[in-house]
């Protein structure tokens, strides 16, 4: 159907929208229009890609001056191609329409792993090993070599690409990563590099978070982007996460051996360069000294090894010269190396912050803050000298050196944690040094600075200000949408209290507590005899479950149990993991039944969708907190109280509800699905919990479903599930939930989507 | 770790965890037993590479690779010497250049590469440059200067943390012990049914925990002159020398290529007017100085101009000021 919003002629590839995908278009062109950032939430299954998508191609072939791009973030490759697919949908629906072939090109970019097609690079099995072949094939000094030695093995895809492939521009179209390999495989070009070559002028890109907010990776990729382009962050309700991950180190005592032999073995190359070429040293001294870095030397196969963010009046001065040489450089490299090593002899906890580090490092080695801040400037350039092929080995000694960086730049917002073992193991020596960001908005600044609009949107984003607060933007438009149904297909339901009153809770002083552990087995087990196909039970962490099923064992529950239904556990394993979904996915589907326990924070919870009969009901059992006794959590969540004004426990309820949220959303994906959401937990009833859970889980909740009992929510459910297993047509939520385009226009439609934005 | 050991002994860390290493000025290593029985008066001979060395030399080793012990050694004595500043160098290059310098020295001296040579520099670069290095021995390098700022910040603000969630602490406590007084006090001297109190009671209470809500969450961030008089970092530079030309007034001119424009008293005795005022257009070439508001299209992409009376109502902000002649 053909949409007027505000003005903007969008198409939309289906005959019928939801009210609240309407709203949704007129923030998101609202936001557009302004040019500025926005935060907008609605619930999973209600179609926020397609919404998306279409709005913003809509408005690029609208307005191809204001946004020439749309780079489209999502979490993983599946997610990838399923935007891909919409899209394609899309695209398909114009070329109806309008009756000719737009020239929009869209293509998704993922790893080198997902995308050779040289066979016998692609055929090895981890990333980082197809990468280091890769390069060893496709480094421009070693395809320089082959001028003078041709019988080196090369990439014949790189190859052809490099000689054809820019000239021609891929055809316009929708590629996803299937598409592009197969249109490499028939030009034989190198479907990596042509995505990536290609990204730069395409309308539309899908990719990783990893591409834009790792600042290793996005100086590769995503440097040359124009400005004017939207970027969209999808599932983005773990975005800080993400961020902070991106720019924190840990070094191992492992990480420290392997250094060890890097440095080894870049001394003894340097020391065989000087006997043999001692000129490609001299040339690169010469370059050094000129402060000529970068210049023509970075061809993007080289710049493999990319430096953390720099400030860029420092990439512009020259390099200092105490590390200027390559065996004052080594020298200085085994220096660093030491020091870390006799730091990590530690016998107590210690915490200190970058000046402090800095400090110490100076009085104990002699180390100026000025040359660890070029350091991985300096070993990329000396790497490129020495031509090492196989740079996936030194993947340690590039490690150490990014933290050299990074230690050395930023003052604020890092603090440095060494722990001589974990806690959990308090005999066993493990001596772990983390680096660890603690500010989200460091990583995430060059985007919001860089283009005119970025949205953030997922399913839970709920409370929405405190996203703008610790990624520290402005929004222009914030809003949650709800889920307007034509029926309650969704029951939330609080259980405070066993049958025999005892409270339900998985607060720390009861979580040996017997009498507890009985009652959430006994809510399993009532719940399983009286809930069709599916339920998905989520603890709080991994030793939680372990010990509550182990009891539940001892006690007997397990057996009555699995009279009803089959029961699958998901482990950190994740083979195992997977293969425990496709079991209770056959079990869902012969008409078993089956009860996946698994854990919040886990695979199950952050990535699988229980569809209608998969996921009939959620249990989430006690509140998903963080483990609060980690010391980089503690370090965080002062630096967010000092720093941001955040508290420490308001941090830590959004975090545990945010997660919470996303568990019980997972049986919950379209209108004409149902299912119950049990959370098993006294506290959830307290309002500063329920009040950061989605709107559109919220308002289902009513004051007579806060402290149940057992015995209640069997009840209530069976009530729920009764009136749910009716017959449920198209018809029936047509005009309500489901519009057609002119019960769309009508005028008190337009009333009523109007206040379906929950604006804050 | 556990493999390290005493090359004359052979004991090793693992077998005897309180094993101590010791190293002298040419880097090897020896445990303190062996250093304590081979020393027994005072010098003797490196086990290894026959230097002498003297008993009072032998520090304990930091790092596992005793080469860097040595290094480090080395190089704290070498910048001793070598202390020169950035700002002692007229440019960057000068200054990387003499780094580089030092940072050989260092290696020769590590490494045994011609040491005799390298030490004469030494002696050389130090009775050339002694006022220099006696200069800068007590101050400390601008980088170091930023640390020890920032790390009093860090500590300023911890210590104001600290004392602001005591004082906030302190407070609440106060609040509510006063409220609970209040209740007994009401209690015992009140006319007014108990049951009404305590409601009365449980509504302060609530209020007063609102409060304390409420102010937990504007927690001040600090602020820098909380303290008074923060300590100024004592710059050795030279105060900067401001370079540029200073600005000097030029009268304006400007080009005209026709005939001159009158002045503005002028214009009322030419007339121009009252004729314009009854023909609308004139031949007289007549300057005007408009504003035009910024906001308008260029002047050029109209085709006709306005009357003289829009101009004199628009905008006061005279942002573009243009010459046409009509």
């Amino acid at each position: 159907m053909k949409l007027n919003i505000e003005g903007l002629l969008v198409y939309f590839p289906y005959d019928y929208i939801y009210p609240e995908q309407y709203s949704y278009m007129l923030e998101l062109k609202r936001t557009l229009d302004a040019k500025g950032h926005g935060v907008l939430e609605m619930p999973s299954g209600t179609g926020k890609t397609i919404s998306l998508l279409s709005l913003i191609v809509a408005y690029q072939s609208a307005f191809p001056l204001e946004v020439t791009k749309l780079i489209y973030c999502s979490r993983t490759v599946p997610e990838i191609e399923k935007v891909v697919e919409e899209l394609r949908k899309l695209m398909e629906y114009y070329a109806k329409e309008t009756g000719e072939r737009n020239n929009f090109l869209a293509l998704a970019l993922s790893s080198r792993k997902n995308l050779c097609i040289h066979p016998e690079v692609s055929a090895l099995r981890f990333g980082k090993e197809v990468d280091g072949k890769c390069h060893s094939l496709t480094a421009s000094y070693i395809r320089s070599q082959r001028h003078t030695d041709p019988n080196l093995p090369l990439c014949s895809f790189y190859e052809e690409f490099d000689a054809v492939g820019r000239q021609v521009p891929l055809p316009a179209g929708i590629y996803n990563l299937d598409d592009l390999k197969d249109f490499g495989k028939r030009k034989g070009w190198c479907p990596y590099y042509l995505a990536r070559y290609s990204i730069l002028h395409a309308n539309i890109v899908v990719y990783s978070y990893h591409y834009l907010l790792d600042p290793k990776i996005a100086d590769l990729v995503s440097k040359e982007l124009a400005k004017n382009s939207v970027v969209v962050f999808d599932e983005a309700h773990n975005i800080d996460n993400v961020c902070i991950d991106s720019m924190s180190v840990n070094i191992t005592r492992r990480t420290l051996d392997r250094c060890q032999n890097n440095v080894d073995t870049l001394q003894n190359t340097i020391h065989n360069i000087k006997e043999s070429d001692a000129a490609k040293l001299k040339e690169e001294y010469r370059r050094l000294v000129e402060g000529l870095k970068e210049a023509n030397v970075a061809r993007e196969t080289d710049v493999y090894l990319a430096n953390p963010v720099l400030p860029d009046e420092i990439l512009r001065e020259a390099v200092p010269g105490s590390i200027r040489t390559a065996e004052h450089f080594v020298g200085f490299l085994k220096r660093f190396l030491e020091y870390l090593k006799s730091r990590l002899r530690v016998q107590h906890v210690v915490q200190e912050s970058a000046p402090q580090f800095l400090k110490d490092i100076f009085e104990k080695v002699c180390i100026d803050r000025k040359p660890l801040r070029f350091c991985a400037e300096r070993l990329q350039s000396l790497l490129r000298t020495l031509e090492i092929a196989d740079i996936a080995d030194f993947s340690a000694v590039t490690l150490i050196s990014n933290f050299a960086t990074l230690v050395s730049t930023y003052s604020q917002g890092f603090t440095i944690i060494i722990e001589p073992f974990e806690d959990r193991t308090p005999t066993i020596a493990n001596p772990v040094l983390h680096f660890s960001c603690m500010d989200p908005s460091i990583a995430i600044k060059p985007v919001f600075q860089r283009f005119q609009s970025v949205v953030i949107t997922s399913g839970t984003l709920s409370p929405l200000d405190i996203y703008p607060r610790i990624l520290d933007f402005r929004p222009v438009t914030m809003a949650s949408f709800t889920m307007t149904l034509a029926r309650t297909c969704l029951c939330p339901l609080i259980v405070g209290r066993g049958n025999d009153q005892v409270t339900l809770s998985s607060k720390f002083e009861t979580r040996e507590d017997i009498a507890v552990i009985r009652n959430y087995g006994n809510l399993l087990l009532e719940m399983s005899a009286i809930v069709p196909d599916g339920i998905v039970a989520f603890f709080t962490s991994y030793i939680y479950m372990e010990n509550i099923v182990a009891s539940w064992y001892e006690q007997g529950i397990l057996e009555n149990i699995q009279r009803n239904k089959l029961i699958f556990i998901e482990t950190p394993d994740a083979a195992e993991t997977s293969m425990a979904l496709e079991k209770y996915q056959q079990a869902c589907e012969n008409g078993r039944g089956a009860i996946l326990l698994s854990v919040a924070r886990g695979k199950v919870s952050e990535g699988i969708d229980f569809v209608h009969h998969f996921g009939r009901a959620v249990i989430m059992f006690g509140v998903p907190y963080v483990y609060t006794q980690s010391r980089i959590l503690k370090a965080r969540l002062e630096y967010l109280r000092d720093q941001f004004q955040i508290r420490e426990n308001d941090f830590l309820t959004f975090d545990a509800m945010r997660h919470a949220a996303q568990c019980v959303g997972r049986a919950l994906r379209g209108k004409t699905d149902y299912g119950l959401m049990v959370f098993a937990d006294k506290r959830y009833a307290r309002a500063d919990k329920r009040g950061k859970l989605p709107r559109w889980i919220q308002e289902h909740i009513s004051d007579g479903s806060l402290n149940l009992t057992i015995d209640e929510t069997v009840q209530l459910s069976k009530h729920f599930l009764r009136q749910m297993a009716q017959p449920f047509r198209q018809e029936d939520q047509l005009g309500l939930s489901l519009l057609t385009l002119e019960q769309l226009e009508s005028e008190e439609m337009l009333k009523k989507i109007t206040q379906i934005a929950h604006q804050t | 770790m556990d493999d390290q050991g005493c090359p004359r002994c052979k004991t090793t860390k693992y077998r005897n965890p309180s094993l101590k290493l010791m190293v002298n000025v040419c880097g090897h290593t020896l445990c303190e037993n062996c250093v304590e029985m081979l020393f027994v008066r005072g010098s003797g001979n490196c086990v290894q590479c026959d230097t002498p060395l003297r008993k009072s030399n032998f520090r304990v080793q930091l790092f596992e690779d005793p080469s860097v012990d040595k290094e480090v050694e080395i190089r704290k004595k070498v910048l001793k010497i070598y202390n020169k500043r950035e700002f002692d160098f007229p440019s960057l290059r000068e200054y990387n250049d003499y780094l580089e310098q030092v940072e050989d020295i260092v290696y020769n001296m590590t490494n045994n590469v011609d040491v005799e040579n390298t030490k004469l520099r030494m002696d050389q670069y130090q009775r050339e440059n002694r006022d220099l290095i006696q200069k800068n021995k007590a101050t400390l390098t601008r980088e170091q200067e930023e640390l020890e700022e920032l790390l009093l910040l860090e500590k300023q603000g911890n210590e104001q943390r600290r004392l602001e969630v005591l004082q906030e602490e302190q407070r609440q406590l106060q609040a509510r012990r006063k409220n609970k007084q209040a209740l007994l006090d009401e209690l015992e001297k009140s006319q007014v049914p108990a049951t009404i109190l305590l409601a009365q009671h449980k509504a302060r209470a609530a209020e007063l925990e609102v409060e304390i809500e409420h102010q937990k969450q504007s927690v001040k961030p600090a602020t820098l002159f909380s303290s008074g008089i923060q300590r100024q970092t004592v710059s050795l530079l030279p105060p900067p020398k401001i370079e540029e030309v200073l600005y000097k007034y030029k009268a304006l001119h400007i080009e005209t290529y026709g005939p001159l424009v009158p002045e503005l008293e002028q214009l009322g005795r030419i007339g121009a007017y009252e004729e314009r005022e009854r023909e609308g257009k004139t031949t007289i070439a007549l300057p005007q100085v408009a504003t035009v508001p910024p906001t308008k299209p260029p002047l050029t992409h109209r085709k006709c101009f306005p009357r003289r009376s829009l101009w004199a109502n628009q905008s006061r902000t005279p942002l573009v000021r243009v010459l046409t002649v009509c």
